[in-house]
């Protein structure tokens, strides 16, 4: 601690005039008289006192808030929430999962539920370089844009898999919507009529049992 | 007076519901403008003779969404109503003394249309008369289509039956010649049918869903 000097000491005690000090001691002088009244000062209220001032404000803001702007409050502010979990229940959740996804269908002809007097069908063309391809036929009216194949990974295998009613069908994929052919794979082919020596493919679809374009 | 405008009345009434049975709405919009008038006169005609239209509906629709020139839609239109009308007398002779079905002339006239002769067509229909035709008849035209014998393919089928075998299970029994005759040895029609045989009422069924073996469509 540096020793003050006795002048200035006898200043600050009102037993020397300030006047009489140098500069630099006037304005040492002046630094602690400052600083002596600043502690002389009453402070307002405590830490704590002022905190809890600040929250009684806050709740009287609240109550002179509407009810949709509390709401509004309510719903968005973040909020800690807490699971507790027993460890059985934890690995009946992790059995539940692992049982979803291998039994899960990988076909979607397990998703299909045909009724009693439906089959599953499955349509299935090797169409390398299609753009589109569909089947067209006695299921359909023979109308085009309802029953699509498809080639997720473009490797040219193309397939869709569709409830039919029972019975038999006659069929023809069309590809990149004008070119009529056979279903190559269907075993079971009959004249189309027509005079050009075309044949449409046979499909019989099994009662509620899956079918197959070709079912041989 | 009130009767005939009666009877008028339920003319108007009664012609669109008579159309929209006999599927002929299903027509309008598709089939070419120049065929309408003669394929609306065939299913006229079919209805008027009680035989099944869906068939010749179906047709018309399948020959104008390939583009067929009138003159040719007509014309198969044409014959499917005289298939209908051959396989209306087939069944008839085949089940005397029993309302004859729409389900089984039309069965019958795809079968016919696949290539069965009325014969084994009419034999098939009598060995099981109360059932629905059409997997006894597609397996016969199966086995005819991969070169078996007609009557012996058909005499295969009966004992199949006459075993126990009914409905898609025949299908199965032709599934299981063609699978005898393509396995190795050099194995002949006559031999498959026999091993077929053997094996009755036993064949294989397709306990899971049938998938393709294999893809062979048309390369672009």
């Amino acid at each position: 601690m540096n020793p003050i000097d006795p002048r200035l000491q006898e200043a600050l005690d009102g037993e020397r005039d300030p006047g009489e000090l140098s500069a630099d001691q006037r304005e040492a002088y002046h630094r602690l008289m400052n600083a002596g009244a600043l502690l002389a000062t009453t402070p307002v209220g405590s830490v704590a006192d002022r905190v809890m001032a600040e929250v009684r404000a806050h709740s009287l803001q609240v109550q002179h808030a509407g009810h949709t702007a509390r709401a509004v409050r309510w719903l968005t502010r973040p909020r800690a929430v807490t699971f507790r979990l027993k460890p059985l229940w934890t690995l009946g959740v992790a059995a539940a999962g692992l049982a979803a996804i291998l039994l899960l269908p990988g076909e979607p002809s397990r998703l299909l539920s045909p009724g009693a007097a439906e089959g599953v069908a499955r349509f299935v063309g090797n169409f390398p370089g299609a753009r589109s391809v569909e089947v067209v036929g006695s299921f359909n009216n023979w109308s085009r844009g309802s029953l699509h194949l498809e080639d997720e990974n473009h490797d040219g295998i193309w397939h869709v898999t569709t409830v039919l009613p029972a019975g038999q069908h006659e069929y023809m994929f069309v590809i990149d919507g004008e070119r009529w052919v056979a279903d190559p794979l269907a075993g079971r082919y009959v004249d189309d009529g027509f005079g050009a020596g075309r044949q449409n493919s046979v499909l019989i679809v099994r009662r509620n049992t899956a079918a197959d374009a070709t079912p041989q | 007076m009130k009767s005939a405008l009666a009877l008028c009345l339920a003319c108007v009434v009664w012609s669109p519901s008579l159309s929209a049975q006999h599927g002929q709405h299903r027509l309008q919009g598709r089939v070419p403008e120049a065929a309408r008038p003669a394929i609306d006169s065939i299913i006229a005609t079919a209805v008027a003779e009680s035989l099944p239209t869906e068939p010749l509906v179906q047709k018309a629709l399948e020959g104008s969404e390939k583009g067929v020139p009138p003159d040719r839609l007509i014309g198969a239109v044409r014959r499917g109503l005289s298939q209908l009308r051959e396989a209306r007398i087939i069944v008839a002779r085949a089940v005397p003394g029993q309302p004859v079905a729409a389900g089984h002339v039309a069965a019958v006239s795809a079968a016919l249309a696949r290539g069965l002769s009325p014969a084994i067509v009419e034999r098939l229909l009598t060995v099981a008369p109360n059932e629905p035709p059409v997997p006894a008849l597609h397996a016969a035209a199966d086995l005819v289509a991969h070169g078996f014998d007609p009557d012996s393919a058909t005499d295969l089928l009966v004992d199949a039956h006459n075993k126990g075998l009914h409905g898609d299970r025949l299908l199965d029994v032709a599934s299981a010649a063609d699978q005898e005759l393509q396995r190795a040895g050099g194995r002949t029609h006559a031999d498959a049918l026999a091993k077929v045989r053997a094996m009755l009422p036993n064949v294989p069924s397709p306990a899971t869903p049938v998938t393709h073996r294999g893809s062979s469509g048309t390369k672009l």
